[in-house]
């Protein structure tokens, strides 16, 4: 039993590894990017007027969007691919359209550091004057040294930090002048900025050797996947983009209201479906276990969506104002005792409770009958009938306990599908648990928030499968795993 | 004249057998013969088979019921045949759903019609078995016939510019002019919107009256409006083409890749079963709705055949794990022995011999996932997420669920309910049937 715990443990390693990379792609090959689309294309028209275009750049680097998505080869961009790019952006004879100018102008953004020798081989060489005003242009942009964007909290590293960032700022400032513009007479000459990288380049150029190891260590590390594998190690989902807080955080505050609506919705269907299998399995083949199955089977087609929007409609306003519509406590929450809270929350999440439970009624009641019919014919039961038990007492007491384990082993799964399957109960209700909180991450394109759910929500999957296995083997002892 | 003579040859050994003991019909009672033959003492299942089959037809002559194009327009003695036209015009119908149950009304139903006339005629006489042969391959080439016409329409469908609608009617008479014209019974597409009638209640309502401008608007909504002018009934009439065809076409697709998926973890067993295994945990452990949530707006325009193809992608496991446990019974049964045996290919051991004795929980299976994708889609839809140019029902219960009007909800929601509840009820009666310990 331990073993074969532990082999599916170390099995579901690797299996949420290509989860990761599965949900990873999916969220990364999408068409919107994060930022806003809007934030991209303004930029890049207004390339020259840097301030737009700068906060751009620096939202990028903060959220690893420049580096290539899993694999990086961008050591090996040359002078030809740097140049064809450097063309696109310049649009010289009008022939490149618009998104593929913006296109191409983030690509060279992007490619930052690893640019360099290409763009200096293009500033030396270049045919064209444009193209070897551009590529000194790129220079003093992608020459620039990254900043410690985040301080250490220790005091220590703190002041080194700092005063590293002064150092790179200082180096950055004394790069950013030394470009030239076709045409342009007041700024530097061609030749000048010409011997200035040139002395530049002799003094740096050993940085952008790389040898076959570099090259593995860039291939595998440098990319957006390997950064954010590196922070889930340190269990660090990220932070939102939308109010840059971070994700994991904002996530156990609203895990809570999903986890209460989820445990009590389990806890009633068990409460409810198991006497109602038992007294159809007990009737049956009666009208009375006719009309349960006939109405449980309306209310297992019933969608969900449609009873909450019929109950807010009806019994949240006008006449039958019963029930609060929205949220999960009231406004004035923070006056109310604890035992007022605690009627004002059950308030609350009636109703989206009652959404959440009745589906699930038919479902688990049908198994509770047909669980209980399979052992009520069997050898056992008819010995405890004829030794005189009661009939209440066969049912309860030898039956059921039987009939019930494989519907005990159902709750492993029914969690996590309800924590997933609550979002459209919890955008309706406005209740601010997990599900709503994905559903406006999503709109938003909020990579990291929509990741950590997805992971977490998987990982919760996982453990459900591998408890439901497990807890076969606990409840029935013919079943091993040996 | 071959098929006639072999037609009349076994009609006269149709004749010759029945002198045998073996009743006629008897002699070859199929699976599928026992399974349809118990599905039909399920009452409920049948008659729930029947709805969905009115539903379907509903859905194929939508157009006949409700266009706003008239059927036949004659002017100054020149008549016009703009229904026709607009069948498969891209302004009119914009989305390849309509246009496919267009096509089907257009030439799928007398195909059908063909097809039925001349396979009683053709192949009356000759045994069941053989009979079934030939009709599947017929069927198979209808099928493609029909599928290459739907590429067809589909590559060369353009706009018309005159337009023949009852607006223009009556503008038309009322300028005097020397106009016919024939329309269909709702003279309303689903896409015409008025703003001036907008949030209309059904016109059987009391409050009807009291909100419209006068009894004659009323009257013209059956159903009421939404909340951009467009009359629900119609709108409710061509969701069943949604609805439906978002529900067969995901679940083929599932199925398909699950079927094939599943026979070769079942069949190979061993590695190729384990790697399986692996693939199918991954894909059952990503919540399915956030995903498709994330799939639908990451996409600039979704259509309505991209969360076809995104539910049939992300929901084969369970087909897949059904196939692979019967795979893995099956295989070692004699008749697969002696198939492998007899040197047959492993592509028709595994499909020809193995999968017909495994499909019977698959279609259990399809029943309810179809009661399912609708489900699904109607979330999405609901959620805003999904196409906006389709008369999709979760999109108008969004609608209710804004604008709080009672009929916008429960007719739309009604209408899901019903549906979901037919296929659920096939499911069902499928899954007795094939059930032996039910057989009665």
């Amino acid at each position: 039993m331990l073993t074969y715990a532990l082999k599916r443990i170390l099995l579901m390693i690797p299996t949420f590894f290509a989860i990761s990379v599965l949900v990873f792609l999916l969220l990364n090959l999408g068409a919107g990017r994060p930022g806003g689309s809007e934030l991209s294309g303004e930029g890049s028209q207004n390339a020259e007027k840097g301030d737009n275009r700068e906060s751009y750049r620096i939202f990028k680097e903060q959220f690893n969007l420049d580096k290539p998505i899993l694999f990086n080869s961008r050591y090996d961009l040359t002078r030809e691919d740097v140049e064809a790019t450097l063309l696109e952006v310049l649009n010289l004879d009008d022939s490149v359209s618009l998104e593929a100018q913006i296109e191409a102008q983030d690509r060279i953004e992007d490619w930052g550091l690893y640019a360099i020798p290409g763009l200096v081989e293009c500033l030396k060489n270049a045919e064209k004057v444009e193209v070897r005003a551009k590529a000194s242009e790129r220079l003093t942009i992608n020459a620039q040294e990254r900043l410690v964007i985040k301080y250490s909290d220790d005091k220590a590293v703190k002041k080194t930090q700092k005063a590293l960032n002064r150092e790179t700022a200082a180096k950055n400032r004394a790069i950013k002048p030394w470009f030239f513009s076709v045409g342009d007479t007041e700024g530097k000459t061609e030749a000048d900025v010409q011997s200035f990288w040139a002395d530049w380049w002799a003094e740096n150029q050993s940085r952008w050797v790389y040898d076959t190891s570099d090259k593995i260590a860039i291939f595998f590390t440098d990319t957006r996947f390997a950064k954010y594998w590196g922070n889930l190690l340190r269990l660090d989902f990220g932070i939102s983009h939308v109010d840059k807080k971070p994700v994991l955080q904002t996530l156990l505050s609203k895990l809570k209201y999903s986890i209460t609506l989820a445990v009590s919705s389990v806890f009633l269907i068990y409460l409810i479906s198991l006497p109602l299998g038992i007294f159809s399995a007990v009737r049956r083949n009666t009208i009375a276990d006719k009309v349960v199955t006939v109405i449980l089977f309306m209310l297992y087609s019933l969608p969900s969506f449609f009873v909450a929007v019929i109950l807010l409609n009806t019994v949240t306003s006008g006449d039958w104002d019963f029930f609060p519509n929205l949220g999960f406590t009231s406004p004035n929450a923070d006056e109310l005792t604890t035992v007022e809270l605690l009627f004002d929350i059950l308030w609350h999440i009636t109703l989206p409770i009652l959404c959440m439970t009745y589906g699930g009624l038919a479902a688990l009641s049908r198994y509770a009958r047909t669980g209980l019919l399979d052992v009520i014919e069997s050898d056992y039961i008819r010995t405890a009938r004829a030794k005189g038990l009661p009939e209440g007492i066969v049912i309860i007491k030898h039956a059921a306990r039987n009939g019930m384990i494989p519907i005990i082993t159902l709750m492993a799964t029914l969690l996590p599908a309800l924590i997933g399957g609550s979002v459209i109960i919890e955008v309706i209700f406005q209740i601010p648990g997990m599900g709503s909180y994905v559903f406006t991450s999503i709109t938003q394109y909020d990579y990291n928030a929509v990741m950590a759910v997805l992971l977490i929500s998987c990982v919760l999957t996982l453990i459900g499968m591998l408890l439901a296995d497990l807890s076969y083997a606990l409840v029935d002892p013919r079943i091993t795993f040996d | 004249m071959r098929w006639l003579t072999r037609a009349l040859h076994s009609t006269e050994g149709a004749k010759k057998m029945s002198n045998a003991p073996v009743k006629p019909g008897q002699e070859d009672m199929t699976f599928g013969d026992i399974v349809w033959g118990q599905f039909k003492k399920n009452y409920f299942a049948y008659g729930a088979l029947w709805l969905l089959g009115v539903m379907f037809f509903l859905a194929v002559f939508s157009p006949i019921i409700a266009s706003g194009r008239a059927f036949i327009w004659t002017e100054n003695g020149v008549t016009h045949y703009p229904w026709l036209n607009s069948l498969f015009d891209d302004n009119y119908y914009e989305n390849g759903v309509d246009k496919f149950f267009n096509l089907l009304l257009v030439f799928g139903v007398p195909l059908l019609l063909a097809w039925l006339g001349v396979s009683r005629f053709v192949y009356g006489g000759l045994t069941k078995r053989v009979r079934r042969l030939k009709i599947r391959r017929l069927a198979g080439i209808l099928t493609l016939v029909f599928m290459a016409t739907f590429a067809w329409v589909m590559m060369t469908s353009q706009g018309h510019k005159n337009a023949y609608n009852y607006d223009d009617y009556l503008a038309a008479q009322d300028a005097g002019k020397d106009v016919s014209a024939i329309f269909a019974p709702v003279q309303m597409m689903y896409t015409k919107q008025k703003l001036r009638d907008k949030l209309q209640s059904p016109s059987f309502t009391a409050d009807c009256a009291e909100q419209g401008r006068d009894a004659d608007v009323c009257e013209d909504y059956i159903l009421g409006t939404d909340s951009l002018g467009r009359s629900v009934a119609v709108r409710m009439l061509y969701g069943i083409r949604i609805s439906l065809s978002v529900g067969v076409i995901a679940v083929g697709i599932y199925v398909t890749i699950g079927i094939i998926i599943g026979a070769f973890a079942g069949f190979f067993r061993g590695r190729v079963d384990m790697f399986i295994q692996r693939l199918i945990e991954i894909f059952m452990a990503v919540p399915t709705l956030i995903v498709l949530m994330v799939v639908v707006s990451f996409i600039d325009e979704p259509s309505i055949f991209h969360i076809m193809l995104a539910i049939g992608l992300l929901r084969w496991t369970g087909v897949a794990r059904l196939v692979r446990g019967e795979f893995l019974r099956l295989r070692n049964l004699d008749f697969v022995t002696s198939a492998i045996a007899l040197g047959y290919s492993t592509r028709r051991v595994i499909f020809q011999h193995i999968l017909p004795n495994a499909l019977g929980p698959v279609l259990v299976a399809a029943a309810f996932g179809v009661a399912a994708a609708i489900l699904i889609e109607s979330s999405l839809s609901f959620l805003g997420l999904g196409d906006i140019n389709i008369p999709s029902w979760g999109q108008m219960l969004r609608d209710g669920y804004l604008t709080q009007k009672m009929h916008l909800i429960l007719i739309p929601g009604l209408g899901i309910f019903v549906t979901v509840t037919l296929l659920n009820l096939v499911g069902e009666g499928l899954r007795d049937a094939l059930d032996p310990k039910m057989r009665k």
